[in-house]
């Protein structure tokens, strides 16, 4: 997946408007995130990679950056 | 101890019996004295769930309770082998933790079709007089999210929900058969179901969750006790309740 589309994929998901994303985002800082903004993402990486993140290795994260590594970067583009 | 709480020689049906509260119920009942016919998709776990309940006249099969076609015929074998069945627990269960947004209606569907609808089938399977006797007793599994709401849980709060719903409709639909039909509720048992939850949660949420059960979390035996109960003679004058046992959490 590019990343552009990547990074629109999770502006949709934590339905954020006007903020640009960037590798660089912590998403924690993030106004939009919480708990249930997890899972949603936890779905939205399920349903684009085919693969399952737990909540408890989500809570290493902070940048997207961070999250994509998660994902693994052979995933992007 | 009366009789009337045990199970001796009653034919007992049970969904889900692979694991968690389904298989304590097996191992539970058979320890009261039941025949069980256990019922799982995980053949290898239901093998080893029925090596651990009591020696007798016990049968398992391995299916997906969802291929409804396929359950006529476990119940018509089972009943020439063992004779008329006297309980049925509804055990079988899936949970999914998803905001509301993310739902699809496939995901509904599978929910329903697993932790209602095939539940529903089997207990009208079992309500025709040549599969059951006549003063036999259906416990579904619910939840007490079936009666109170969390976050994330659109889809498993409404399905459990329609078991509530659903059993006092068909309590009184079979009361005329002496069949009597109620549901349990429990709130967080530690089971297999329960650890995959929290293994999706930040600490903090799961010690929050912790804190709202003032005797803790439960254990599958605790489930199990109610549904002896229910399945047993001294009950003979409860239908179409919802059971609440959850260590307190309701209370609140």
């Amino acid at each position: 997946m590019k990343i552009a589309d990547f990074l629109n994929e999770l502006k949709e998901t934590l339905e954020i408007d006007d903020v640009g994303l960037n590798e660089e985002t912590n998403l924690k800082e993030l106004e939009e995130y919480d708990s249930l903004s997890v899972l949603s993402i936890i779905a939205m990486i399920d349903e684009n990679f085919g693969k399952r993140i737990s909540g408890q290795n989500f809570q290493s994260i902070t940048t997207i950056g961070s999250l994509m590594e998660l994902i693994g970067m052979e995933n992007f583009e | 101890m009366n009789n009337q709480f045990l199970l001796d020689n009653k034919n007992i049906i049970i969904t889900g019996a692979s694991s968690g509260i389904g298989k304590q119920c097996a191992i539970s009942c058979s320890q009261r004295g039941a025949n069980v016919i256990l019922v799982a998709r995980n053949e290898e776990r239901l093998k080893q769930t029925f090596l651990q309940i009591q020696p007798g006249s016990n049968l398992y099969y391995s299916l997906n309770i969802t291929n409804y076609n396929a359950l006529e015929k476990i119940i018509e074998e089972s009943v020439d082998r063992l004779g008329k069945i006297d309980g049925f627990i509804h055990s079988a269960g899936i949970e999914m933790t998803l905001p509301l947004k993310m739902m699809k209606p496939e995901y509904y569907e599978k929910l329903f079709s697993t932790n209602v609808i095939s539940g529903f089938e089997i207990a009208k399977i079992l309500s025709k007089k040549k599969y059951s006797n006549n003063d036999a007793s259906f416990v579904f599994i619910a939840s007490i999210m079936g009666i109170l709401g969390q976050s994330g849980k659109v889809g498993y709060c409404s399905s459990k929900g329609a078991l509530i719903a659903g059993i006092k409709a068909m309590a009184l639909e079979l009361a005329n058969k002496n069949i009597r039909v109620n549901c349990i509720s429990p709130a967080i048992v530690e089971t297999e179901m329960t650890k995959k939850l929290f293994e999706n949660m930040a600490k903090q949420t799961k010690e929050s969750i912790a804190k709202m059960h003032p005797l803790g979390f439960g254990k599958p035996e605790d489930v199990a006790n109610a549904c002896i109960y229910l399945l047993s003679d001294a009950s003979r004058w409860i239908t179409g309740t919802n059971m609440i046992v959850d260590g307190g959490y309701s209370a609140h």
